[in-house]
């Protein structure tokens, strides 16, 4: 089944990573712009940055038919550096244009602190400024409660911001109701320890359908599974779903989402 | 398509057989941490970490509803709804 990957880290894979996912029915994917295992020292370092995100991994995931899409910002776990911040903010606009450029993301909290609130304000009013979608990183563990709160806090605090555009990442158990019932997008990670299951996921599908959910691997440096969607595929099915059921959540959900960007173009004879 | 929420399509004794060994290898593989726990030297029964593993067990056994909901709560620091007063942030 032709899938698409809604969040996925790419610059951290090898380019056999990219034929794998191909042979495994993947035709589109949108990669978060996020932290690089260290903290960057400068701009520059963003903008080199924002070039392999627009220029080189398109090329590399071309290579195999895949659709490359991307979001753009500096992550909540640099957010800390607010003078570095305001700098990145302030060039993002120069990408805005790139033919791949779906919106700002992966924006959110890390720690949930006052200084990657301040700059996670700052990103959300440059989107609304440039009409662009929000992607959301949500925090891990025991952080994640309090900060999709407070983002869904912020969010709904800004009547600026139109929640049919912006979706919200790294959804378990103890945040997606709230997330769905304001009025986002919701995606749940698949992640091998932190985050969520194939099984917990299809779990999530049953209890609150398919309405603005997704599910993505993530796919970083860490211990994660590139292929963990065609593994949430491979459970709706073992339990008896449809694939129409199946189909709308790892294709036309993300579709239907990307295609409120001026950049997104479906992908053509899917299956 | 209609979004309602999809009923479980597997009846409790399919769903039952299905996942009985991987949830009999989960319960093994927290019961071999927690023999691991006892025979390492110092104790640590006053931990948070500790006390939050047994809470989430008893949520495990209880006879409610909701309970990944309940154990992720369970693991969550609290949410202060006047934290962007707190913050300073308007």
């Amino acid at each position: 089944m032709d899938y698409i990957d809604p969040h996925i880290h790419m610059v951290s894979r090898t380019t056999d990573d990219y034929e794998t996912l191909a042979r495994m029915g993947c035709v589109a994917m949108s990669e978060p712009a996020f932290w690089a295992g260290f903290d960057r020292g400068s701009v520059e370092s963003f903008r080199d940055y924002f070039r392999q995100l627009t220029q080189f991994e398109p090329k590399r995931a071309a290579q195999f038919g895949i659709q490359h899409y991307t979001w753009l910002c500096i992550n909540a776990k640099e957010a800390e550096n607010v003078s570095l911040s305001r700098e990145v903010i302030a060039m993002i606009p120069e990408f805005l244009n790139e033919s791949n450029v779906l919106g700002i993301g992966e924006i959110g909290l890390n720690k949930n602190t006052k200084n990657e609130s301040t700059i996670f304000l700052e990103h959300v009013d440059l989107a609304v400024r440039y009409n662009q979608q929000i992607l959301i990183h949500t925090p891990h563990l025991e952080d994640k409660f309090q900060g999709t709160k407070m983002i869904v806090d912020m969010l709904v605090h800004d009547t600026r911001v139109d929640r049919s555009r912006v979706l919200v990442d790294h959804v378990e158990e103890h945040t997606i109701q709230e997330v769905l019932d304001q009025g986002f997008w919701a995606g749940m990670t698949l992640y091998p320890v932190t985050k969520c299951t194939p099984a917990r996921a299809a779990d999530m599908i049953e209890r609150f359908g398919p309405e603005r959910l997704m599910a993505n691997s993530a796919g970083d440096w860490g211990p994660s599974k590139p292929t963990a969607i065609p593994d949430l595929i491979m459970e709706l099915k073992r339990r008896g779903h449809s694939r129409e059921l199946i189909r709308r959540v790892v294709y036309e959900n993300p579709c239907k989402f990307f295609s409120q960007s001026k950049n997104f173009k479906a992908p053509l004879g899917s299956s | 398509m209609s979004n309602d929420p999809k009923p479980a399509s597997r009846s409790a004794q399919k769903v039952l057989s299905e996942e009985f060994f991987l949830s009999r290898s989960k319960i093994l593989d927290l019961a071999a941490t927690l023999d691991r726990l006892d025979r390492a030297e110092g104790s640590v029964d006053e931990l948070q970490q500790r006390q939050l593993l047994i809470q989430g067990i008893e949520i495990l056994l209880d006879k409610n509803p909701d309970k990944a909901k309940r154990v992720q709560l369970l693991m969550s620091r609290p949410y202060d709804p006047d934290w962007r007063k707190n913050y300073g942030l308007h």
